[in-house]
């Protein structure tokens, strides 16, 4: 039986009828995550010991038919910038890379209740900070489905392990698309729900205003299982929010928006072509299709690089070597903390800070962050307007498949473009969806996006849902699949 | 927006030393990235500052009420500091 390939729900199920164990489950995922390390590097630790003990006890609750809900027993990986107590939490970076969590993020404690398994943490870009997950401290990660290539980031080592079948779902952080380009890279699914709507605390913050946590999966289903368990509003975050989710038109009545600056220039022809498929299988379906223009996201990355350096330059200060983290001696307080600032960011966070540090420095507030914050706004406005006349909106998820390891480590700018289709949703607090579609010439997974206006997470996944069906993208890495 | 970008005082701003190669290195690349940015400046706003929300779905951030609630402890809030002496963190002195 290939448990490894089942989703949850077929997981449950089996566990049930007591055809399979959680703890036989477990072994399996333990040693393919272990097997797959040497040639991926999806983790930063797995705990192997304490999840055979968990496995067993939920062993002993099916036995018992006291098991408690669809996750029980079901092995997660997590992004290592999110905390477990008693675990490491490195951000994929030398600043923590000795730092133990003396408490649960919210969505952990929420997990807890359901009786996950945690398979381990999983590796990044250092804090979060990139798309290629080239970034870490710790060593690259490299995606299944050709080990030459990114799996995407900043949370690519939970894309990795999702797709090389190391855990059966995965939670993620999206700043600028973190979950949907790695999940749409590695050929699954990756949900940023509405902004708020997952509690960040205890997710180490990158850019507050743009982090949500979420899960990436093999299919839907899988995604709105996490989501439903994770999500809810939380005193211990200022930003949680605790509205009803609004219900869009699901079927034939519901208006499909194409974005137009979203299929111009700069987006591959393959990546066009994904769309286009998408398209036509919802007019077919008799869906009402129409081209939207959203002019200010042609600017997204210019508001992003202004908003998400400005919010990380403000966040990471906090580690200056006194209450947590590394600590290089200096002469003097100050010399300390400089020092050891300059030993513990490498090189991608300390570009943001710096860039983050200038917008906000006297002289240059208004004219930069003050700017951006003002031209976020219309941008908000503008997605409001189109989301008065179509109900979901559909783009590439990203602007070309995957690209080689080293290919723009050089080029930071580049770098930053390969987000140019998921940065709008995080900027508007929107939900927003990747699915996988097709395969590229070079055999490559390629997925399209679907944003609607927020609090409408549940509508998203079910839509989604419809046309993964469609879809029928039912392709696995060589090698990983069984 | 065409103000000289100062990576000195900006490092120094950021309390981050920087080697002269990272510094030529780092300038560069924020320049080209400034440089980018700058199309914002051609994009004609009439929202005011006042007006603008950190949330994106504009809400106001939540208070927490002004009450006790259970915390971390001293010893698990003091569990990762690098040096610690009779429960409170040693720094080096802020003069030499």
């Amino acid at each position: 039986m290939e448990l490894l390939n089942l989703s949850i729900r077929e997981l449950n199920k089996l566990f049930i009828t007591k055809k399979t164990k959680p703890s036989e489950l477990y072994s399996e995922i333990f040693n393919r995550s272990a097997s797959s390390e040497a040639a991926l590097h999806a983790h930063l630790s797995l705990f192997e010991e304490t999840n055979l003990d968990k496995a067993k006890k939920s062993d002993e609750r099916f036995s018992k038919s006291e098991n408690v809900g669809l996750l029980d027993g079901i092995p997660l990986a997590i992004k290592d910038n999110i905390n477990i107590k008693d675990e490491k939490t490195t951000c994929s970076s030398k600043m923590l890379s000795n730092f133990v969590s003396p408490y649960n993020a919210t969505v952990i404690s929420k997990l807890d209740t359901e009786q996950t398994i945690y398979t381990g943490k999983t590796n990044l870009d250092e804090f979060a900070m990139g798309s290629s997950t080239e970034n870490s401290a710790f060593g690259l990660t490299r995606n299944p489905w050709n080990t030459d290539y990114v799996p995407g980031g900043s949370s690519g080592g939970s894309a990795a392990s999702v797709a090389s079948r190391s855990s059966i779902a995965a939670l993620g952080s999206d700043t600028g698309g973190s979950i949907r380009q790695p999940a749409s890279f590695c050929g699954l699914v990756g949900f940023k729900p509405t902004y708020g709507s997952v509690s960040r605390y205890g997710l180490v913050a990158f850019a507050s205003s743009l982090d949500q946590i979420g899960p990436i999966s093999k299919s839907v289903d899988d995604a709105r299982i996490v989501y439903s368990a994770i999500s809810g509003h939380d005193s211990l975050d200022s930003t949680s929010i605790n509205d009803e989710q609004i219900e869009l038109p699901f079927e034939k009545n519901a208006t499909i928006g194409i974005v137009k600056e979203l299929m111009e220039d700069g987006i591959s022809e393959e990546s066009k072509k994904e769309v286009e498929k998408v398209i036509d299988i919802l007019k077919q379906k008799g869906y009402n299709i129409k081209e939207v223009s959203l002019p200010l996201i042609k600017l997204s990355i210019s508001i992003y690089y202004l908003i998400a350096p400005a919010e990380c330059s403000a966040n990471l200060a906090r580690f200056d070597g006194v209450r947590y983290g590394l600590r290089v001696d200096g002469k003097t307080s100050y010399e300390m903390m400089e020092k050891t600032r300059a030993e513990g960011f490498g090189d991608e966070v300390k570009r943001r800070i710096l860039l983050g540090t200038y917008a906000l420095s006297a002289g240059y507030y208004d004219e930069y962050y003050g700017k951006a914050l003002r031209a976020r706004k219309k941008m908000v406005d503008e997605f409001s307007t189109i989301f008065k006349e179509c109900d979901y909106l559909i783009s590439p998820t990203t602007p070309t498949e995957a690209f080689k390891a080293g290919e723009k480590t050089n080029n930071p700018l580049e770098m930053y473009m390969s987000d140019l289709c998921t940065i709008p949703a995080n900027l508007a607090g929107l939900p927003a969806i990747s699915i996988p579609t097709g395969l590229s010439s070079n055999n490559l997974p390629l997925g399209v996006q679907i944003m609607s206006k927020p609090l409408t997470d549940n509508s998203l996944l079910d839509f989604s849902e419809m046309l993964e069906k469609e879809l029928e993208f039912n392709s696995t890495p060589e090698g990983w699949s069984k | 927006m065409s103000k000289k970008f100062d990576i000195t005082n900006i490092a120094k701003l950021a309390s981050i030393s920087l080697s002269d190669d990272e510094k030529e290195k780092l300038s560069n690349d924020l320049s080209v990235i400034i440089e980018h940015v700058q199309a914002l400046s051609d994009l004609e706003l009439d929202t005011n500052i006042e007006d603008v929300y950190i949330h994106p779905l504009e809400k106001v951030l939540a208070l927490d009420e002004d009450t006790e609630k259970p915390s971390l402890t001293h010893d698990e809030a003091m569990s990762n500091a690098p040096k610690v002496s009779d429960g409170k963190f040693i720094v080096p002195p802020s003069l030499e």
